[in-house]
């Protein structure tokens, strides 16, 4: 098995490391550092307004150039998580709790160094693990029927929505609207016409990219100008790598010896179950990493490893979100579904047989993913001062840059103005989405999903005879099955608990 | 506002189901699942799922007019929601004015540039757009927001359908 996969990764790394695969991996982990630096635009709008871009590429390639932007913008997005309290994405909230503080004590330089280290780290314990666990679960998964992938969509939504706290309800709601807007468009089985309005462009469906670039794109855009970003003046920041308090502390690194591994083994973890992601990870990285210090009143005040579990968990969530896409061809979180869109616009058939019949894309991608981890962690030391600089620019010059590139992007994939419309509106349902509590993600993720959560729902009635009964006759069907009861019930518990614990302050005081 | 999208999204899923049931047939002859099944399921969720939420939002409407307190409004309500029900406190960067002018105007931009964009052609559209823009929140820099309204339209323009061959709208001029 070993030398399977060393014979598989040097097949990878011929691709990743040849003249056009490295250039435009160098391009994609460029350019996700900077999607990731400006708020309000994350790695799921990034990847969808830049796949017109791609246009001319091999497939491989295009797809090492997007998956360069996915995983590139986790280390972009801490520089502004603690320079200006400010996270690049929602990946990177958890790295501003002590990110932050520690720019303010003057320690920008090693919270900086720390955090591409840990992101480093991250991001390469996560692709080491693909690289085992990819395959197994691929040839796992070439068993699985229709019962166990609609299981396994509905407990990643399922997850995605529950994990939203207070907004558990919205989240679900997110995931139908999605669903909703996925069956637009041709019934695969019957050929009937749905909600097509007898408009001949609505009969291939509702295009996701338009869609996602909307939600993503021009609704978070919206929700930022909502917040007044385009109203702050540029920062106007300086940091040099030759300055002396640049560099980390021998005490830094000591201290966050396991939180480096801690945070990546969280991270891993969370990245691969189905609809929890990189920011879930991170958080949770955040929050483990202070329940097992024996000190967790410094953290929130400027402590390193409330700063390198985040990091080094959302980059290896990154990258085991990599695992359902490439091994079941589910995505895991909104990024994740615009790169399956992005599969699938190339003529990639995601499953269980990717591996098997497109081993140069798989392995190309996950070698490319071993050079992007290097690339950036060289671009997030030894660059810093570059990417600082960009944030001189006021966010008010990056409005319409964002604007004009999702508009062209979107008109550009078909030539419709219809899909341009459709972006326009997505655009303002995103913004109200984010600014109620809603979650984007899901809706992208259910639309990405929807067609084939549908094919595999039927399909299990049918050949149940309408008993549904695949459901928990099947050993990977019943303990889905158990989990997506798990799902459902263990947070109504949890948040019962809570309730009656409150009362029960509120009585006693 | 709050209340009057999740009102909207009720609406949408009443008119959903509703135009579901009309068209599209529920079972095959042989009484299989046909096309309207999965979207009258969805639909149906979506119903009870909206009213639940509308319910809740109007209540939230009510506690808040009775006390008179509003919360200010967060940055990242999804991930803030999530690092909440794990008990992690990533609110530092809430609060703030709000800006519900500023998205109304830039929408309405958006919206003419879109509808332009088939008339005048990409180019121009874009042009306008980024002059419509700039001189309306970046005034006092009328140079700059010219020359960039021209060099970042050109740009793109050239990189879309010069490099990348991609079909862009042309004016009658050919541009």
């Amino acid at each position: 098995m070993f030398a399977d996969i060393v014979s598989n990764l040097s097949l990878g790394l011929s691709i990743a490391a040849s003249p056009e695969g490295f250039l435009f991996l160098v391009i994609g982990a460029f350019l996700g550092m900077i999607v990731g630096l400006f708020p309000g635009f994350g790695p799921a709008a990034g990847i969808a307004v830049l796949i017109p871009m791609t246009f001319g590429l091999e497939p491989t390639i295009a797809i090492i150039m997007l998956a360069g932007i996915y995983y590139g913008s986790m280390y972009g997005g801490t520089i502004t998580s603690i320079l200006i309290n400010t996270p690049g994405e929602s990946a990177t909230v958890a790295s501003t709790i002590d990110g932050y503080p520690l720019a303010q004590k003057g320690r920008a330089g090693p919270a900086l160094v720390m955090q591409a280290i840990a992101s480093f780290f991250g991001g390469t314990v996560g692709v080491v693990l693909i690289t085992a666990l990819a395959p197994s679960l691929a040839n796992f998964a070439a068993s699985f029927g229709p019962s166990e992938y609609f299981l396994i969509i509905a407990v990643g939504l399922l997850m995605l929505t529950t994990m939203m706290g207070d907004n558990k309800f919205k989240g679900f709601i997110s995931a139908l609207i999605g669903f909703a807007i996925g069956t637009v468009g041709v019934d695969v089985m019957s050929g009937q016409q749905r909600y097509t309005f007898g408009s001949s462009e609505l009969i291939g469906g509702v295009y996701f990219v338009a869609v996602a670039i909307g939600l993503f794109g021009i609704g978070e855009l919206m929700h930022c100008m909502f917040n007044g970003q385009h109203t702050h003046p540029a920062k106007r920041l300086r940091i040099g790598f030759r300055d002396k308090e640049f560099w980390p502390s021998k005490k830094d690194y000591h201290e966050s010896r396991w939180t480096f591994w801690r945070g990546s083994a969280i991270g891993f973890i969370a990245g691969v179950l189905p609809g929890s992601g990189a920011t879930l990870g991170s958080i949770i990285g955040y929050s483990v990493e202070k329940k097992v210090a024996k000190d967790p009143e410094k953290f929130g005040k400027g402590e390193m490893r409330g700063l390198v579990a985040p990091e080094a968990a959302n980059n290896a969530a990154s990258a085991g979100a990599m695992v359902p896409l490439l091994a079941l061809g589910i995505p895991g979180s909104g990024a994740t579904a615009v790169l399956l869109g992005a599969f699938l616009m190339w003529g990639l058939q995601p499953g269980p047989l990717l591996i098997v019949n497109d081993p140069e894309f798989v392995w190309g991608l996950i070698a490319s993913m071993y050079l992007g981890n290097m690339i950036l962690i060289a671009m997030s030391i030894f660059a810093i001062p570059l990417f600082v600089k960009f944030l001189d620019i006021p966010y008010v010059n990056v409005v319409p840059v964002i604007v004009l590139l999702c508009v062209i992007g979107a008109y550009a994939i078909n030539a419709s103005i219809i899909e341009t419309w459709i972006l326009v509106g997505s655009g303002l349902v995103g913004f109200a989405m984010k600014k109620y509590g809603y979650s984007p993600a899901a809706t992208v993720l259910a639309l990405v999903l929807g067609s084939m959560a549908e094919e595999t729902f039927l399909q299990t009635y049918i050949i149940s005879q309408g008993t549904m009964n695949l459901f928990w006759e099947r050993p990977v069907s019943l303990v889905l099955s158990i989990i997506l009861l798990a799902v459902i019930i263990v947070p109504l518990i949890v948040s019962f608990r809570g309730r009656i614990r409150k009362k029960a302050a509120v009585s006693s005081s | 506002m709050k209340k009057w999208f999740a009102a909207a999204l009720l609406l949408l899923s009443i008119g959903y189901t509703i135009y579901g049931l009309n068209t599209l047939t529920l079972l095959t002859s042989s009484g299989r699942p046909a096309a309207g099944f999965f979207p009258l399921l969805i639909g149906v969720l979506l119903i009870v799922s909206c009213a639940v939420n509308l319910w809740g939002d109007v209540q939230e409407w009510q506690k808040e007019r009775q006390t008179g307190v509003r919360p200010v409004h967060q940055a990242d309500p999804e991930a803030e929601a999530k690092a909440d029900a794990l008990g992690v406190d990533a609110h530092a960067i809430d609060g703030g004015p709000e800006y519900g002018r500023d998205v109304f105007i830039v929408f309405v931009y958006i919206c003419a540039f879109v509808g332009i964009m088939k008339i005048v052609g990409a180019l121009l559209a874009m042009i306008l757009f980024m002059l419509a823009f700039l001189f309306t929140f970046n005034r006092g820099h009328v140079i700059g927001n010219v020359i960039y309204s021209i060099a970042l339209p050109g740009f793109l323009y050239g990189l879309f359908k010069i490099l990348l061959n991609a079909s862009l709208p042309t004016s009658p001029f050919g541009f």
